[in-house]
């Protein structure tokens, strides 16, 4: 079964584009807790893959290894054809220029709160990617009128809304020029108006053809915007497919489980 | 009860020499070690937070160490014991010593605490974003570090001030040892050791004023550094369509 829907994920990816992150066999645990047991999954570029599942299910940490926040304990990762780890050893040669490649946004934001909006889309630019100074400034002014906060520009986190807080984040890691986002939940912590703001500006970066890996429990979003849903439990993929498929005709006693107790009309 | 009169008969312009002579060299004391201590004490502060054990202990020893020794036997050690070992040093390199290794130990605690009161998240989003260690330390850590170590940072700039007087047991020529000067030569002890305390107040209200000002300055996010001042024009003149 579960080579049969790896099988069907390689037929449903294989549309001729590169792919853009390819994991095999990733394993992970925690003092000794299995968390990701050998999971297999292939993003191509461009495309928009939702991993979904229970809490404490490991998609968080999936996510967590493809910038290597986490180093997983076995299998691959390859990132635009290079391999970033294998055998629970880092093979990328420099860390830093994966993640500017692989940006990411977190259910808390995380932004800077000693500095305004526009100071925290400029940083990384100039002290990790070493932009200089003015096209730094020209470019988080421009991500800032993108997600629609150039009003904000100078105000500092503690004095916007989550959504806002969270629309600085994407811009922030717009700024680096990643090939791939990874968005960590990142509705969770916001109400339901400020969760609309985020998927706006989501649906504009899944228009312009921006490579995502989203985790999400936004079932009616995730099956909006994706082209592939992947769905986790217990550390293993236990069914994926296309929105369509996985929403409307899930196979699996797990996934059917899932699927209709979050699933209620948005 | 004396009146006011008989209690000022110092002649205290003849003593206004040796007195700002004093108190510039208070001052040199204070700058001197509280710079020394803030460095001594944020290396401190690094390693009792390094994941390493063999760093971590020795930082742990040395705090509670000298957290839990007088000053004054500390100014005693260095400038009356250690000559017995050969190690001799003068008057101003003995004071500004203790007073280094003594609020270092302080220091490390207010710096440890506020370095550790940081979100994790925020190492986090550095790493994301393909920041390295040190200027995730340097541009995130540190700055967010610094906001929550200034109001104790502040008291023990001012108590640091006024310990300098404790280094009038060793006739170190500040304010202190000025006044028992003046007061073995006058046998006027009220009045003398009055107008230095007031002389101490007058120099520590203002200064802890200013940094409880400068505290809230940065509380309320005005940027400081020449570095954000320039960006943020810059920044406002784009978003104005003027540049």
């Amino acid at each position: 079964m579960a080579d049969a829907t790896t099988e069907a994920a390689r037929g449903a990816a294989g549309t001729g584009k590169p792919l853009a992150v390819k994991i095999a066999g990733l394993r992970k645990s925690f003092d000794g807790r299995t968390v990701l047991g050998g999971i297999d999954l292939d993003v191509p570029a461009g495309k928009i893959v939702s991993i979904i599942g229970q809490s404490g299910g490991g998609k968080t940490t999936l996510m967590r290894c493809v910038n290597l926040l986490e180093l997983p304990d076995g299998g691959t990762i390859t990132i635009n054809g290079e391999p970033i780890c294998g055998n629970g050893a880092v093979t990328c040669k420099d860390l830093p220029k994966l993640r500017q490649r692989v940006g990411m946004v977190f259910q808390r934001f995380n932004l800077f709160p000693h500095l305004t909006a526009v100071e925290n889309v400029i940083l990384a630019q100039m002290h990790a990617a070493s932009v200089p100074e003015r096209e730094a400034v020209e470019r988080a002014v421009k991500l800032l009128t993108r997600v629609g906060l150039a009003h904000r520009a100078m105000a500092y986190p503690d004095q916007m809304s989550g959504g806002e807080q969270q629309r600085v984040a994407i811009a922030r890691a717009l700024a680096l020029g990643p090939t791939v986002l990874l968005f960590d939940e990142p509705t969770s912590a916001l109400d339901p108006e400020s969760t609309g703001e985020v998927l706006t500006v989501m649906r504009e970066l899944a228009k312009d053809g921006m490579t995502m890996i989203l985790v999400t429990h936004e079932l009616p979003f995730a099956r909006e915007v994706s082209d592939w849903v992947v769905f986790i439990d217990g550390g293993r993929i236990v069914e994926q497919g296309t929105a369509a498929d996985l929403f409307d005709h899930p196979r699996e006693a797990r996934t059917i489980a899932y699927v209709s107790r979050h699933a209620a009309p948005a | 009860m004396p009146s006011l009169s008989s209690l000022f008969q110092v002649p205290w312009g003849d003593y206004a020499g040796s007195l700002g002579g004093g108190l510039l060299r208070t001052l040199a004391y204070t700058l001197a070690s509280f710079a020394g201590a803030a460095v001594v004490g944020l290396g401190l502060a690094l390693m009792r937070l390094s994941r390493l054990r063999i760093v971590r202990i020795p930082a742990g020893i040395y705090t509670e160490i000298f957290k839990n020794v007088p000053l004054l036997a500390i100014i005693f050690v260095t400038y009356f014991g250690l000559p017995s070992l050969g190690i001799r040093f003068d008057v101003f390199v003995a004071g500004v010593l203790s007073l280094v290794l003594f609020y270092a130990a302080y220091l490390s605690e207010i710096f440890r605490a506020a370095i550790a009161g940081i979100h994790p998240g925020q190492n986090e989003a550095a790493q994301a974003l393909g920041l390295g260690r040190v200027t995730t330390f340097g541009r995130v850590v540190l700055p967010q570090a610094l906001r929550l170590a200034l109001p104790g940072t502040n008291t023990m700039f001012v108590d640091l001030l006024k310990s300098t007087s404790l280094l009038v047991t060793i006739s170190a020529a500040e304010l202190m040892t000025q006044a028992q000067l003046i007061a073995s030569e006058t046998f006027r002890a009220l009045e003398v050791y009055l107008v230095i305390a007031a002389i101490y107040f007058v120099v520590c209200y203002p200064v802890s004023q200013c940094l409880l000002w400068l505290e809230r300055t940065i509380q309320a996010g005005v940027p400081l550094s020449l570095g954000r001042r320039r960006r943020l024009r810059l920044a406002k003149a784009l978003l104005e369509g003027k540049a």
